[in-house]
């Protein structure tokens, strides 16, 4: 699903690169940590995956596209197979529940049919069924974040990226949403989720990649935090 | 296929007008900045039409004409009168008589007291040629080659001074082109100049209204919307803006044409004035063509410095 070779970035000549020779493989239907401190280029990694950003140097292939060859105008359609989930939710904040949802279906000119029967699907499955006519503000953090997830899934992405999803919710809140993420990675679904919450990492005992100063210092199945600090 | 283009077109449509009322002072400005350009561009495009009627009118009376001298002999008459035929300048020759100019002065000059015509002494008026020209504006080669030819001074009705035997309306011809193209480059100027301060107020407008839908943007590029779905509506909102100022342009210019040009005909009877109503849709479909082009034109600049996809 995601196959990373010698991937470097480096934003400013002459300055350490944001990530420096990573080689990843990353098959379909795992559940990987990306782990690291502030910093270490966890965001850069999402973002070379979304193709946000191109790599300085290696390759990096997507769902089998080839994302430093893709020309510009594909990019669109990379994007519509990866479900994105970030620590800020980015919420629509004058859209309901179901209008941030329905929100992805309809800028993809998915039809209103499809809107009306997927929406109320998808939140359902993340629990929010009662509060689809609720705006964000009137809903608590793990709520937004649910709705960010249903949004993110909506579509049926092959692939769910998550940068820090639960850097602003409780721990119990967390560990809801975490169970949410483990239930979509059962469906089939890849799930890539960038975090520096140790108990979560150290409880679920999932493949763990570990970043530090933009290199890969440790790739271990059903893996732990394990930075001695 | 046809239901998911149906509601995009009514989600553009939707959003052009959200993001309007939005920022409603910014599009207003554009609106009256290509209004004013479009205005100029068809009062210019119309005056252009008029005068050039005006034009025509006198160059359809610019003819030149040969004063020949009574008794001239009638086969010197011939043979100028062929020498211009063959001229490829000139489209028309016409003879004609003492007698015929006389019955041509009654009928035009004197309707209103023919008794001037009874107390004439015998006939004053000369006989002529009148030339007709294929370009009026050639008028000058004509008029030499009538001098230069070896028959006129024979002919013309003052030996002693052949030039004045000729006449010609070479000056208002002359003045009339110089007074057009001053009026094409003066308003062109002006119509360049409000040209580009309405793409500067479009592009604006059309910032603004990406800066207060950023947020949006972001998300619609996040979950893959194409390039040309996030850009429709800024177009969209270009072109409305831009049709907007077209439709109040042409409702003035509608104005002007219901009730300043039937009175300025009134004062002025002997100008050719008003403009047919094909010319008329002519001008109403320039300006509409021209604000679409700016409307397009300023969104899409801002499109490409303000939204990055």
């Amino acid at each position: 699903m995601i196959s990373m070779r010698n991937v470097s970035k480096i934003y400013v000549p002459n300055k350490p690169p944001a990530l420096d020779d990573c080689t990843v493989e990353i098959a379909q239907g795992e559940f990987v940590f990306l782990v690291g401190h502030s910093g270490s280029g966890k965001s850069t990694f999402i973002r070379l995956l979304l193709r946000e950003l191109l790599p300085t140097r290696g390759q990096i292939v997507v769902a089998g596209q080839d994302l430093t060859k893709m020309k510009a105008w594909k990019v669109p359609y990379l994007r519509r197979n990866i479900g994105c989930v970030f620590q800020d939710f980015k919420l629509l904040p004058n859209k309901t529940t179901y209008e941030n949802v329905a929100f992805t279906l309809e800028v993809i000119g998915r039809s209103k049919h499809v809107v009306r029967t997927q929406v109320p699907e998808v939140l359902r499955l993340v629990g929010l069924e009662d509060k689809m006519a609720s705006y964000p503000d009137e809903l608590s953090g793990g709520e937004q974040q649910r709705v960010s997830i249903a949004r993110a899934f909506v579509n049926r992405p092959p692939l769910l990226l998550a940068d820090e999803p639960t850097g602003n919710l409780d721990p119990a809140t967390s560990l809801g949403i975490m169970s949410l993420l483990n239930r979509i990675n059962k469906t089939g679904t890849t799930v890539l989720v960038a975090t520096h919450d140790r108990e979560m990492v150290d409880s679920m005992r999932k493949r763990v990649i570990a970043l530090e100063g933009g290199k890969v210092i440790r790739d271990q199945d059903r893996g732990v935090y394990g930075y001695g600090d | 296929m046809s239901t998911a283009m149906a509601i995009n077109v009514g989600y553009f449509v939707r959003e052009s007008f959200v993001s309007f009322k939005r920022n409603w002072v910014m599009s207003l400005g554009a609106i009256i900045t290509i209004y004013l350009s479009l205005l100029l561009v068809g009062v210019s495009v119309g005056s252009g039409m008029l005068l050039g009627q005006v034009v025509q009118s006198v160059e359809e009376k610019v003819s030149i004409r040969v004063y020949l001298k009574d008794g001239a002999a009638p086969e010197d008459v011939d043979a100028l009168q062929q020498v211009l035929v063959s001229n490829p300048e000139v489209s028309n020759v016409t003879y004609t008589s003492k007698e015929q100019a006389l019955e041509d002065f009654k009928t035009t000059m004197v309707q209103d007291s023919p008794e001037i015509v009874d107390q004439l002494e015998g006939n004053p008026l000369p006989a002529s040629l009148d030339v007709d020209l294929v370009d009026p504006r050639n008028v000058m080669t004509v008029v030499n080659a009538i001098k230069t030819d070896p028959t006129f001074p024979k002919v013309a009705d003052r030996p002693d001074d052949p030039d004045r035997s000729l006449k010609y309306g070479q000056q208002i011809v002359n003045q009339l082109f110089a007074a057009t193209r001053i009026m094409r480059i003066v308003s062109g100027a002006f119509i360049a100049m409000l040209g580009v301060i309405s793409l500067i107020f479009i592009n604006n407008a059309i910032r603004l209204a990406i800066y207060a839908r950023r947020k949006e943007i972001g998300i619609m590029r996040l979950v893959g919307a194409s390039n040309w779905f996030i850009r429709t509506p800024f177009l969209m909102e270009g072109v409305i803006q831009s049709l907007i100022g077209a439709f109040l342009a042409i409702g003035t210019l509608a104005l002007v044409w219901f009730y300043a040009i039937p009175a300025a005909v009134e004062i002025l009877p002997f100008l050719p004035l008003g403009l047919e109503g094909g010319e008329a849709m002519q001008v109403s479909l320039i300006l509409i063509f021209g604000g679409i082009i700016i409307g397009l034109i300023g969104a899409g600049l801002a499109l490409r410095r303000y939204l990055k996809v």
